[in-house]
């Protein structure tokens, strides 16, 4: 009985020793050499694995980060952000620059008093599907389908569809501008732009390319091209290109001179401290409070 | 025994309500809208503007491809517009609205009843005359005709099928032309024949039109006695069964062979083409009469009888002022499909026009569209028995919700046919038919990609 005990563990042993051998030699023979700042990098990042910054997850954002060190310039976690970048850098010990931070912005007003629906869709509810299939339930082909494939898109929880206006409602809070519903969204109305000055940003909220009486027919709150806030802009951050305004977040200085003259109200300017209606204005800007706590400032 | 395809299918009940309801003429009405998107490929490029005067028959668009055809105008009249104007999907189309005076033909156009049945010798001439006629597929899928009579070099034609199946429940446009028009079609059949290099030909038609079969039978038959060139076209009863009018199947139930994945069917020796293309090319070859005119079905089951209508109507026409004119919208459809129930498409905009294409308006009530909750998966292998492809519909629904794109391509994705028989099998109501058509077009843009880098 005791013979078998010391056997057993004499043999398990000699096994267990010249197996140890044969694994340090195979380990030392097949060793991968790899930057052992990759695995640095790689902590600091949020392991999000969002795919926002263009690379396949964090680990190859890390390899990325590492190769093209020390110009980290096509380097950007929209999730760390700067503070996030500023810890990669330190640990690759380079300079790295700001970036502006953005966030999604849903490019179309046509919520249900605006937009009135034409026919009734039955079919599968996918954005993707339901663009391959027909315009949409409404007259507008451009605006938005309603059937949340952005909110399916977003990790973070950052997208919500509205039930009032069928509209999604981007989290300005929770959003780290990955640019999945950017992706996801098939008439391409969401876009990412610059957070702005204390988050205060002015866009066209809406991408319908018909003419301005189409266009107007369709749904109240249509960009129709007239070209009024182009005119209006001293900052030339205004261009009309196929019957629809788009604002250049780049120039615009926030001076809200579109938002006036815009006839439709298709020009939105949120996070604008409320200010009290002044008598040239006699329609009252009405604040309207959404959830994500987005301040609408809409003078029609 | 009768033929039909080796696998899959379904047999949905064929509802062929308008079949007694002989072709009626439509009256031109005050306007029409002419779109230049008619055809497979590529959008034609309008060559008149507004104020132009057109005559019926006269070219108002070119073609701007390789695939693309002519387009005509339908009426007489005076241009008033070339603009974009929303399609039955509601996406914008550049249409050419003419304002109706009169209805003045091409003056080369034969107006007259008699059949021709003299084949032309020159095969070129007969090609040419196809194309400047912009005579496209009308079986569904609307590819220029010319292009599919025209084998690449290397390959050769062993077989014409003329595709007489009409498989989709409620149509029967295609049935009334073999009523109809059978002797036009076979003279058709036989000019094709010829530009294919003597090819046999054979006219494939479900076992459920037993008048049309005895109707194409008798025509061939008289033909064969009274003219030349139609030594070699046969009749072919077909066992019913859905999708037996698509190509590949048809292939299969009538010569037995099997196109490859991502294969034309030339590739086996085959050309199909549809009985209204049939007739379209007889008009164009015989006749120098372009495609303007095609037949469509006026059905549904919450449509009195009195009410249904097979109606030969010309490209260009506002389908609300068919539907008026037919006895307007019942009040029980839910919803109105252009094609067939199985794999026609929902009219979203009433106020778009009849295309070289169209073949219905068909009224669904809500009962019959309502999709059902969908629920998981029981692996019960109901679509994969139904496709008509062999291909395994539940294993690429989940794939492609997973974005799995080597699997998909693995599986064959590309081979779908869309046909609908997956989704009309599925007892969880798995709208597999959506998810897979998506995907699809994918995989086949990634192979396309590829193919394009080599």
């Amino acid at each position: 009985m005791t013979q078998t005990i010391i056997w057993t563990i004499a043999i398990l042993t000699v096994l267990g020793a010249l197996l140890a051998v044969v694994l340090y030699v195979v380990a030392e023979k097949f060793k991968v050499e790899e930057d052992p700042r990759i695995d640095e990098v790689e902590k600091v990042l949020p392991g999000a694995n969002c795919g926002g910054c263009g690379q396949a997850g964090c680990r190859a954002f890390a390899q990325f980060c590492v190769e093209s060190s020390p110009n980290l310039d096509k380097c950007f976690c929209p999730v760390g952000g700067n503070d996030g970048m500023q810890k990669v850098a330190a640990v690759l010990g380079v300079e790295v620059a700001a970036k502006e931070p953005q966030v999604a912005v849903v490019r179309c007003n046509g919520t249900c008093e605006n937009r009135p629906r034409t026919n009734e869709y039955g079919g599968y509810q996918s954005c993707r599907v339901k663009a391959a299939l027909y315009s949409g339930d409404t007259g507008c082909s451009f605006g938005c389908l309603g059937c949340g494939d952005c909110v399916a898109a977003c990790q973070f929880g950052a997208i919500s569809m509205d039930p009032a206006t069928g509209l999604p409602v981007v989290d300005e809070e929770k959003c780290t501008a990955c640019g999945a519903c950017v992706k996801a969204c098939p008439k391409a109305i969401i876009e990412l732009r610059n957070k702005g000055r204390r988050n205060m940003r002015v866009f066209v909220s809406c991408v319908n390319k018909d003419k301005g009486a189409v266009a107007r027919k369709a749904c109240k709150a249509a960009c129709i091209g007239c070209g009024k806030c182009a005119k209006v802009c001293p900052f030339e951050a205004i261009t009309v290109e196929n019957n629809v305004a788009y604002i250049d977040f780049t120039k615009c200085k926030l001076c809200k001179k579109c938002v006036a003259e815009c006839p439709t109200g298709a020009i939105h300017a949120v996070n604008f401290p409320v200010i009290k209606p002044k008598p040239e204005a006699p329609a009252a800007p009405k604040p309207a409070e959404t959830p994500a706590a987005e301040t609408v400032n809409k003078e029609a | 025994m009768m033929k039909t395809f080796s696998i899959g299918g379904i047999h949905p009940s064929d509802s062929k309500i308008s079949k007694d309801c002989k072709i009626e003429v439509l009256p031109v009405p005050s306007k029409v809208y002419i779109s230049v998107a008619q055809h497979l490929g590529a959008p034609a490029t309008p060559i008149v503007k507004a104020g132009d005067q057109v005559k019926v028959g006269q070219v108002i668009a070119e073609p701007s491809g390789f695939i693309s055809a002519y387009v005509h105008s339908s009426v007489s009249g005076t241009v008033k517009s070339v603009g974009p104007r929303k399609d039955l999907a509601g996406n914008n189309m550049t249409h050419i609205e003419i304002d109706v005076e009169g209805d003045e033909w091409i003056e080369e156009a034969d107006l007259s009843d008699t059949l021709v049945t003299a084949i032309p010798e020159d095969n070129k001439a007969i090609l040419e005359k196809i194309k400047m006629c912009g005579v496209v597929g009308l079986g569904g899928a609307t590819f220029p005709a010319h292009v599919k009579l025209c084998p690449p070099p290397g390959k050769k034609a062993d077989c014409l099928i003329l595709n007489g199946a009409e498989c989709e429940p409620y149509l029967t446009s295609d049935y009334r032309i073999m009523l109809e028009r059978s002797k036009e079609i076979v003279v058709g059949a036989a000019i094709m024949k010829q530009v294919l290099g003597g090819c046999p030909a054979v006219i494939g038609i479900e076992e459920n039109k037993p008048e049309a079969i005895k109707a194409m039978a008798a025509a061939v038959a008289e033909l064969q006695r009274s003219a030349k060139g139609y030594e070699g076209i046969s009749v072919m009863t077909l066992k019913k069964k859905y999708p037996q009018g698509g190509e590949k199947q048809l292939i299969d139930a009538v010569m037995g062979r099997q196109v490859k994945s991502m294969g034309l069917p030339i590739d086996v020796g085959a050309v199909v083409q549809n009985v209204a293309t049939s007739l379209a090319v007889y008009e164009a070859v015989q006749k120098n009469i372009p495609l303007v005119t095609n037949v469509m079905t006026i059905t549904g089951d919450c449509l009195p009888m009195e009410k249904q209508h097979n109606y030969k109507f010309r490209i260009g026409m506002p389908l609300s002022y068919i539907a008026e004119y037919a006895g307007g919208i019942p009040e029980k459809a839910a919803k109105i499909i252009s094609g067939g129930p199985m794999m026609g498409k929902a009219i979203a905009n009433m106020d778009a026009t009849t295309v070289k294409g169209s073949s219905s308006l068909l009224y669904l009530t809500a009962e019959q569209t309502v999709r059902g909750v969908e629920s998981a998966c029981i692996r019960c292998g109901k679509c994969a028995e139904a496709c008509p492809m062999g291909l395994e519909p539940f294993l690429l629904n989940k794939y492609a919700r997973n974005n799995m794109m080597d699997e998909l391509e693995e599986n064959a994705i590309q081979d779908c046919i869309e046909c609908g028989c997956c989704l009309y099998s599925c007892p969880a109501n798995i709208p597999l038919l959506d998810i897979i058509r998506i995907a699809k077009g994918d995989v086949i843009r990634i192979i396309r990609g590829r193919t394009a880098k080599k």
